[in-house]
């Protein structure tokens, strides 16, 4: 039996608050982001992380990649001390665990093409140069992308393509885990669905554990097999994603799912009584009654 | 349902391009408000439904411009009307809340001075009296102790009291119509349910006519009587909400509704809509839609469909469903 992949053993993490001025004056706060949380991902779980502005969520995602240190706590990748593995800044870890962000205009360089920016990813992997074009078509073909983008500049680009090149990038690297950070919210919803399917396809194709943050509940649902709902940096709640969002047991989960819009289901205020909906009969009714 | 209190007509608005010539954003939009309804105009980015009605309340930027088309307000048409009666109307008989609280808010004067500023200009009150609908305008959009918190400076509230805030000053003039532009889009989750809960509510109290422009089709859905789908600058589809929801008829809606997963009922893929929306001053010949749609026949790609009314609900599409 192997242990799991991702490990948060009891991790907060806090930031200092308040400007220079105040830390000068020795009026020092600290903003807990995530207080005393523990996590275990297995190999292959396709886990959503869940929660409003504030609940930690994000934070969660830089430690899991290796972007920030917890203040305390111990993080394990494959079970080896993220501490300890991140003392080799480009180290041969930083490969199997990659990041995709939310605002795909800002994570890529606007002046690369997509090709040379695929190409760099795929030399930091070591892939020889000669073998870099094949690959480059590879990773358009995988998510959805023709070769014609290949010279194209982001900005020549559209929301949800820049979205599938900065997947691409991410798994130019052949990682084992993928930390997606609101990947689709900055997309409109006709695109978001593409990108969802993209995700869902390749974490079974690829075996990919992957770690989905987002404060859309119905989304998680349709890609996740695990939902961890999280409010003011504690998870509140975690379980089989079905399970806690049919049948929620804590307050926060039963609020958060009560607050998502649904349509003529979650009316609040009664339907428009419609002439053209009243039907002549019944319209007479009405006259002979008054 | 009683007369139109917004009456949209032809609306055009287009930008100057760099190459001089002009791109139009909005290309044609016809829909109008009855006293007392509350409509959503639903669209994706680009679609036009911000820019139609910043256009209708003469707030647009300087490199966009109205083109052609007409905005009655009670009768009067809006666009003729001289900027002077613009400032009397705009905030007096119909107020706006946008997307951004924090932008909308000046940072530098008390909440209680931004409202009262807005009340003394539109009511010609004393500045006690304009004290005192002001307080009783935030309480009413449920901030406790309102009285004292007309003393907060805005980055003292949060993101939602903030909203809270704008729509106390828009409905402290006690407007005809309210405008709300994407308001919950910033704002979590759980707030924006509750934002959308003090809308409804102040709807039924006041009589407001409301326009909701928003990209959430549900969310519009919970509040709106009837809604306009908007894409590529024209209006496709414009309904009653139950139409809309139970039967649309315009593949882009029926596509729209069926790509955002519910929180109920089986899992499985999402129904993709291929492609992307047009970009500006790339728009297809005849229906916006026709490069994405699965139902495409011939004149839907070089002839743009008129909007055809049956039973008051309103398609634009060669073959709708």
């Amino acid at each position: 039996m192997t242990g799991p992949i991702l490990s948060l053993r009891c991790v907060s993490k806090s930031f200092p608050q308040g400007g220079l001025f105040d830390r000068l004056l020795g009026r020092d706060s600290r903003l807990v982001a995530l207080d005393d949380v523990s996590l275990d991902v297995m190999r292959g779980d396709v886990v959503g992380i869940v929660g409003e502005s504030g609940s930690g969520k994000s934070t969660l995602a830089g430690l899991a990649v290796g972007l920030a240190r917890p203040t305390s706590g111990e993080v394990l990748f494959d079970g080896q001390s993220m501490a300890e593995l991140m003392r080799d800044h480009a180290g041969p870890w930083r490969r199997r665990v990659q990041m995709v962000f939310q605002d795909s205009s800002s994570a890529l360089n606007p002046r690369k093409s997509v090709a040379r920016c695929l190409g760099e990813t795929l030399a930091l992997r070591g892939v020889p140069a000669g073998q870099r074009q094949n690959e480059i078509a590879d990773l358009l073909t995988r998510v959805g992308l023709g070769p014609e983008i290949g010279p194209r500049l982001p900005h020549e680009l559209s929301g949800g393509q820049r979205q599938r090149v900065g997947l691409a990038r991410a798994l130019a690297m052949k990682p084992e885990v993928l930390i997606a950070d609101e990947p689709v919210s900055a997309l409109d919803v006709s695109l978001q669905a593409q990108v969802i399917n993209l995700l869902s396809r390749l974490t079974r194709e690829l075996g990919l554990t992957l770690l989905f943050i987002s404060h859309d509940l119905a989304l998680v649902r349709t890609l996740c097999s695990r939902i961890v709902v999280m409010r003011k940096g504690t998870i509140v709640e975690q379980g089989p994603c079905l399970d806690v969002l049919d049948r929620p047991q804590h307050p926060y989960t039963q609020a958060f799912i009560a607050a998502v819009p649904k349509g003529l289901a979650g009316r609040r205020t009664p339907l428009p009584v419609r002439a053209d909906a009243v039907a002549p009969e019944t319209r007479e009714d009405i006259h002979g009654a008054a | 349902m009683s007369r139109a209190l917004l009456s949209v007509e032809g609306l055009r608005v287009g930008f100057r391009s760099a190459g001089g010539g002009v791109v139009e954003a909005v290309r044609g939009v016809d829909f109008s408000v009855a006293a007392g309804e509350a409509v959503g105009i639903v669209g994706e980015s680009g679609s036009g439904k911000s820019l139609s009605m910043l256009a209708a309340m003469r707030l647009l930027g300087t490199p966009a411009r109205v083109t052609g088309g007409r905005v009655l307000f009670d009768g009067e048409d809006l666009l003729a009307a001289d900027e002077k009666r613009m400032r009397a109307l705009r905030g007096r008989d119909i107020a706006m809340v946008f997307q951004d609280p924090q932008s909308s808010l000046n940072p530098a004067l008390t909440i209680g001075r931004q409202i009262t500023d807005v009340v003394r200009e539109h009511r010609g009150v004393s500045s006690a009296e304009a004290r005192r609908i002001a307080a009783e305008a935030l309480e009413r959009v449920g901030i406790r102790d309102a009285g004292r918190r007309l003393a907060s400076y805005p980055h003292e509230f949060s993101g939602g009291m903030r909203q809270r805030a704008l729509i106390a000053m828009a409905i402290a003039c006690r407007p005809r119509l309210l405008i709300a532009d994407e308001p919950t889009t910033a704002l979590d989750v759980t707030v924006q349910a509750q934002i959308v809960d003090l809308i409804a509510e102040l709807r039924r109290e006041l009589g407001l006519t409301i326009v909701f422009i928003s990209h959430n089709l549900q969310l519009v859905a919970e509040i709106v009587d009837r809604v306009v789908v908007m894409y590529g600058g024209k209006v496709v589809e414009d309904g009653p909400v139950e139409a809309i929801e139970r039967a649309p008829r315009h593949p882009y809606t029926i596509l729209l509704k069926a790509c955002v997963p519910s929180l109920f009922g089986p899992v499985g893929p999402l129904t993709a809509i291929e492609g992307a929306p047009p970009r500006l001053g790339r728009l297809p010949a005849g229906c916006p839609f026709s490069p994405r749609c699965p139902h495409v026949i011939e004149p839907c790609t070089s002839e743009m469909p008129a909007l055809i009314a049956e039973a008051g609900h309103r398609t634009a599409c060669w073959r709708p469903r």
